[in-house]
């Protein structure tokens, strides 16, 4: 294992054994903190109560990087606690950098931003998904986490090109990757992919990591994999086999 | 075009108050029209906060089955939605939303036995606090004692029931075979729920010591916690009842004041931060 990564809300508790047992990981690895609930795409105000809890953990716990995501999940103070896609129109970039500034602000350092998985578009939505990350990233100063397995099961609903996504995105912003299985469901005719994060990395989104590696150089992968968890072996030797696609890609660069 | 804000209380009603039409319009649509795609996100939002709920009272879940547990999921959710980004906080309204549902029915008790639950959750992620040290306690002055006021660890919680909701929750532990039937009226429970090496403990109290406790977390001076404690149980032993409590970590401050009221001048007596 190289290192860890953590839900942030998990250990906003004040005290307990899960927060001592992150202590002991924290102690040994690199860590990383990985957000679901600030709901920074919401059109409410921030919630202070919630980014002064990261506050404190960011401060405890000294993570190598902190995420969040590229949605919203509350609005007139109803939380839905999901991760739910934003419009791509300019208004949302606006309010997304404000919103991205403040909180880099509050914690005093860079955060990454990751695209989700979706299952629906907005109408009004101008650019395409990659076009406003990117801009994102350009304008507030964040970081990306690319989540390929998002960008794949996305392309598959959408019916737009994985590839060109990844193209898309600049070189130098990403600063972590993503890795998940997914599960793919059935409506109707048609297919509807389903972020699950609960059974293998399928051989697509392996392919788009490794054309994702090309173009972001070596930076930290992750295989999340936190519903129906498997023995450990089965998980070592998913992150085995990232770890060795890394090593081929940087063969075949070097 | 649509203003962000109206848009996401749209889909909020959608979501939350089944009122799809007013977002479907602002989605793309084709063989998966609109309606099933904002429905996908509906089912995530009632899974995510069941399975959560389930979680935090796998008693409760067991006892009522799990179709009948979601709805009662989706009843909660109906009124009382989360309100943070941190899930753990949906439980709290979880007890009363129950008395009031069934109070006056034969499940009446599912209402204390989800405050039990709830006081564990509560318990294990409190802060940690050192107990009091007795010789704090030593040095006050005799003719001051009355006065004292005590405070309680973060991750001691009292429960008080007319049923036996001890013997029910370590009755419908998943490693437990359920087999024993249990008389509701086979017992009241007064109960202090505490943190002891990271394990949850469920210590039944007299009515002497959970009365003592219960007034102290109020923040009411020993001298009428003692009396209201006496009321009850005329032999009650205060200098025992303390020293087990201190020794148990229960008691972690004390300082001795005259009032209630926190703006009143106090003098600490080196209660531990």
């Amino acid at each position: 294992m190289g290192w860890f990564e953590a839900h942030s809300e998990n250990y906003f508790a004040a005290g307990g054994s899960q927060r001592e047992s992150l202590e002991r990981i924290r102690a040994d690895y690199a860590l990383s903190l990985h957000g679901v609930g600030l709901s920074i795409g919401s059109t409410d105000p921030l919630d202070r109560a919630h980014l002064n809890e990261l506050v404190r953990l960011v401060r405890d716990f000294a993570p190598m990087l902190v995420s969040e995501h590229l949605s919203w999940g509350s609005v007139g103070g109803r939380f839905m606690n999901d991760l739910l896609p934003l419009p791509y129109t300019e208004e949302a970039l606006r309010h997304m950098v404000t919103r991205v500034r403040a909180v880099q602000d509050a914690l005093g350092r860079q955060i990454l931003i990751e695209n989700v998985s979706s299952y629906l578009q907005f109408t009004c939505s101008e650019v395409p998904e990659w076009e406003f990350l990117a801009a994102l990233a350009d304008e507030s100063g964040c970081g990306i986490l690319l989540a390929v397995n998002n960008v794949y099961v996305s392309a598959m609903n959408h019916g737009f090109d994985a590839c060109a996504y990844v193209d898309g995105i600049p070189g130098s912003v990403v600063k972590e990757i993503h890795l998940a299985g997914h599960a793919v469901n059935r409506v109707g005719r048609r297919e509807l992919r389903i972020d699950t994060h609960n059974t293998h990395v399928c051989d697509a989104v392996w392919d788009l990591y490794a054309l994702a590696l090309k173009r972001f150089g070596r930076v930290p992968a992750l295989i999340e994999w936190d519903a129906d968890i498997p023995a450990l072996e089965v998980l070592v030797a998913e992150a085995h086999k990232a770890d060795q696609i890394m090593e081929t890609c940087r063969a075949a660069t070097a | 075009m649509l203003p962000l804000r109206e848009l996401q209380l749209r889909f909020c009603a959608a979501v939350f108050d089944d009122a799809l039409d007013a977002v479907t319009p602002w989605i793309h649509g084709d063989e998966i029209d609109a309606e099933a795609r904002v429905s996908i996100y509906r089912h995530n939002v009632h899974e995510g906060f069941t399975k959560t709920l389930a979680l935090e009272f796998p008693v409760i879940e067991r006892l009522v089955g799990e179709d009948y547990f979601r709805q009662l999921a989706l009843l909660l959710l109906a009124e009382h939605p989360s309100r943070a980004g941190n899930l753990h906080h949906i439980g709290a309204p979880f007890s009363l939303f129950l008395r009031r549902r069934f109070e006056g029915t034969p499940y009446s008790y599912l209402s204390d036995v989800a405050a039990l639950e709830w006081a564990y959750q509560e318990s294990m992620v409190a802060a940690e606090v050192p107990p009091l040290d007795l010789d704090t306690l030593r040095s006050v002055a005799p003719h001051a004692y009355e006065q004292l006021r005590f405070a309680l660890h973060p991750a001691c919680v009292l429960v008080r029931s007319a049923y036996p909701i001890v013997r029910i929750w370590t009755t419908n532990q998943q490693n437990v075979g359920n087999e024993e039937v249990i008389e509701l009226s086979s017992g009241a429970d007064l109960v202090l729920v505490r943190r002891a090496d990271d394990a949850i403990e469920f210590r039944r109290l007299s009515v002497g010591d959970f009365t003592l406790l219960g007034a102290l977390a109020r923040d009411t001076a020993l001298g009428d916690a003692l009396e209201a404690a006496r009321a009850l149980d005329p032999d009650f032993n205060l200098g025992a009842a303390l020293r087990r409590f201190i020794a148990l970590g229960v008691l972690t401050g004390v300082r001795i004041s005259a009032s209630t009221s926190a703006a009143e001048s106090t003098s600490a007596e080196g209660a531990p931060q």
